[in-house]
């Protein structure tokens, strides 16, 4: 049944934009984590990759989270001498997390998301009406 | 003579199909709208002329152990890429607001063909005389 697929499909498409939901809030928790231990790295901030897979048993290319790799951009550094994070220089490393730059994301996933969900709407709506035809 | 061989129910059929069929490969479309160097894609529209030249074209079974064969079977779908948007930096060529649009036209037009079906539906039970 084709329609039983289509939602599958979006299924599969929300999975994935609620996993890379995770990973943004994960960045958003974590944008001032600084290092436990004196000069050491804080956490970085992680990206979201997205593959296409082709289900053989639905004959359909659903949507997979790919690997999660780490953004290798530059620390934020601020002198800061009486912070238990700093180097003997005084610095502590701030994480590379933007988060304009997460935010825009966020709203990106849940649009993303929101436009999976329009999908099974529309499909349960033609299932609907092909169940009418059995009323007649 | 089964009634879903009546030329038109099998028409309908036909069309119903098809709507099913671009459901999924739109549903493909914004699943994967966020997938690098994914281009979105549609299925052809069906082709009236040739649904007309085949439609009345049935094998001929001179035995009766021989199988039924039906005329137009699958490869009637094909797919569509021509209509080509905006390619982002990641590759990806889906636009949301296209899909959307199609998805809204695909489910208005199952709906009318449903709507054919049930009413073909009623004319022939009006012929059994059962209203």
């Amino acid at each position: 049944m084709d329609f039983i697929k289509s939602i599958a499909i979006a299924a599969s498409g929300m999975r994935a934009q609620a996993g890379r939901m995770r990973i943004i809030s994960e960045n958003i928790a974590n944008a001032d984590s600084t290092a436990s231990a004196a000069g050491a790295d804080p956490y970085r901030r992680r990206i979201v990759t997205f593959g296409s897979e082709l289900d053989r048993e639905l004959g359909a290319r659903l949507v997979t989270l790919g690997h999660i790799e780490p953004d290798t951009s530059a620390f934020k550094t601020k002198h800061e001498p009486g912070n238990p994070a700093a180097d003997k220089n005084g610095e502590v490393k701030y994480p590379n997390v933007n988060p304009l730059i997460e935010m825009t994301d966020l709203r990106d996933a849940q649009r993303s998301y929101e436009a999976n969900v329009n999908v099974i709407t529309s499909t349960r709506r033609m299932l609907q009406r092909t169940l009418d035809i059995l009323k007649t | 003579m089964p009634i879903s061989d009546i030329p038109i129910l099998t028409m309908l059929r036909t069309r119903m199909q098809w709507h099913q069929e671009r459901q999924r490969v739109l549903a493909e479309n914004v699943a994967n709208a966020d997938t690098p160097n994914y281009r979105a894609r549609d299925l052809a529209a069906p082709d009236f002329g040739h649904a007309l030249r085949t439609a009345s074209f049935n094998l001929s079974r001179t035995d009766a152990g021989h199988f039924a064969g039906n005329g137009a079977a699958d490869s009637q779908f094909a797919e569509d890429s021509h209509h080509r948007y905006e390619v982002r930096p990641r590759g990806n060529a889906v636009s949301h607001e296209d899909e959307m649009l199609k998805l809204a036209g695909n489910q208005m037009d199952y709906d009318a063909v449903t709507s054919l079906y049930t009413h073909s539906l009623a004319l022939i039970k009006t012929a059994f005389g059962k209203s």
